[in-house]
């Protein structure tokens, strides 16, 4: 359980990881020869590299991106992602004032 | 003081233009060796005297830094660096497509020089005595440590007083002041550090905002702030000797900050047993 999470947040409802913009990418690989968690994937074929495994990416992590030349990879809005983890952090946190006004609605019917 | 400019040759993108302008000026201005990148890799030893007795001021003009690895490779940290495509990212310039500058690559080229101008004289400034910790602020070093193994790696995190976020950046709190730097592990995972580029003093950051970088031979790390708050000082001894952080990463702090809400901050931190458990955890995938 813990494997997955990030700041108790669950990793999968983090939408944190690069994009390729294809028509940027030279296909150096610099940012897969660095990247020691394994997100990104080479193939055969007109497209070379994609983010394969964007769950591996480590939220906030811009890394790859400053080892791109061509400029070819971006992250999402960062202060949007900080938004969306506090508030799911909140809910994980406090399931209790959560469910308390509904439990509430629930009696008063 | 004497400069030596290493920038790049402005042969393979617009960018790299501007990082050439950038270079050109600075020489006119302030009498500085410009170093040329291709005879640097080609013959290092043509440049043996300008590095060593020099300051070097690295100019890249994109993110495959070119110049910065040249300059890692002859052993030399920069006194500063710039990477024209990071300022073009912050600024409003708009780059005209050629590498033959036109008035918006100058104006930019111009700008560039202007920021690192900026930057030395506020260097000065600092050294001269702003940014010093009120009396009553003491940051203690810390005295236990958990130690987590792994194979033949031991990752030390102070036992108490000091927070992280899992972005492997921790932060120690006295009397409304912070500092923050990076874990053992995370230096360790760097490897050798060859430079530090602190928040500028003044900035305001958010939590989980940027709040600097450091870069060692094997990657560049940037430094994600545990904390919010305005930064006050920067630990000016790394400057010249950014390797404390392998050597004493609890004590090496990059910048310290005026909180602005600590308590709210601190809901989303980790303390130092649980942040022992998110070591062990990531040691065990790497």
């Amino acid at each position: 359980m813990a494997e997955n999470t990030f700041m108790g947040v669950p990793r999968s409802k983090i939408p944190w990881a690069p994009t390729i913009d294809y028509e940027k990418c030279d296909y150096c690989m610099e940012c897969d020869d660095f990247c020691p968690h394994r997100v990104f994937e080479r193939c055969d074929g007109d497209v070379q590299l994609v983010v394969a495994n964007p769950e591996n990416c480590v939220v906030f992590c811009r890394a790859c991106s400053k080892t791109c030349g061509p400029d070819a990879i971006s992250f999402p809005d960062k202060p949007g992602i900080v938004a969306l983890i506090k508030r799911l952090h909140a809910a994980e946190a406090g399931p209790v004032s959560e469910g308390a006004p509904a439990a509430q609605k629930e009696g008063a019917k | 003081m004497s400069f030596a400019i290493l920038a790049c040759t402005g042969l393979d993108k617009p960018e790299g233009s501007v990082a050439r302008e950038v270079a050109m000026r600075l020489a006119e201005r302030a009498a500085a060796e410009i170093i040329c990148p291709v005879v640097l890799n080609r013959t290092p030893v043509r440049y043996k005297d300008a590095l060593a007795e020099n300051r070097l001021i690295v100019v890249d003009g994109c993110a495959t830094q070119c110049a910065g690895k040249l300059a890692a490779a002859a052993g030399k940290t920069p006194f500063h660096k710039v990477i024209v495509t990071d300022i073009l990212k912050k600024s409003g310039f708009t780059l005209e497509p050629e590498l033959r500058l036109g008035p918006g690559g100058i104006a930019l080229a111009q700008a560039v020089v202007d920021a690192i101008e900026a930057a030395e004289e506020a260097g000065a400034r600092e050294v001269a005595g702003s940014g010093s910790t009120p009396a009553g602020v003491e940051f203690e070093p810390p005295s236990d440590f958990l130690v987590v193994v792994h194979d033949k790696y031991e990752f030390r995190v102070p036992a108490r007083g000091f927070f992280f976020n899992e972005n492997d950046v921790w932060v120690q709190v006295s009397g409304g002041r912070a500092r923050v730097g990076i874990s053992d592990y995370m230096q360790q995972r760097l490897t050798d550090i060859s430079f530090v580029d602190p928040p500028p003093v003044g900035a305001t950051i958010e939590q989980f905002g940027e709040v600097g970088s450091v870069e060692s031979t094997k990657a560049s790390f940037e430094l994600i702030a545990p904390v919010g708050g305005t930064v006050v000082r920067v630990n000016e001894a790394l400057e010249n000797a950014p390797e404390s952080i392998n050597e004493d990463p609890y004590g090496s702090w990059i910048a310290e900050l005026e909180l602005t809400s600590w308590d709210e901050d601190q809901a989303l931190l980790i303390d130092g047993p649980a942040y022992a458990a998110d070591v062990t955890r990531k040691a065990a995938e790497d």
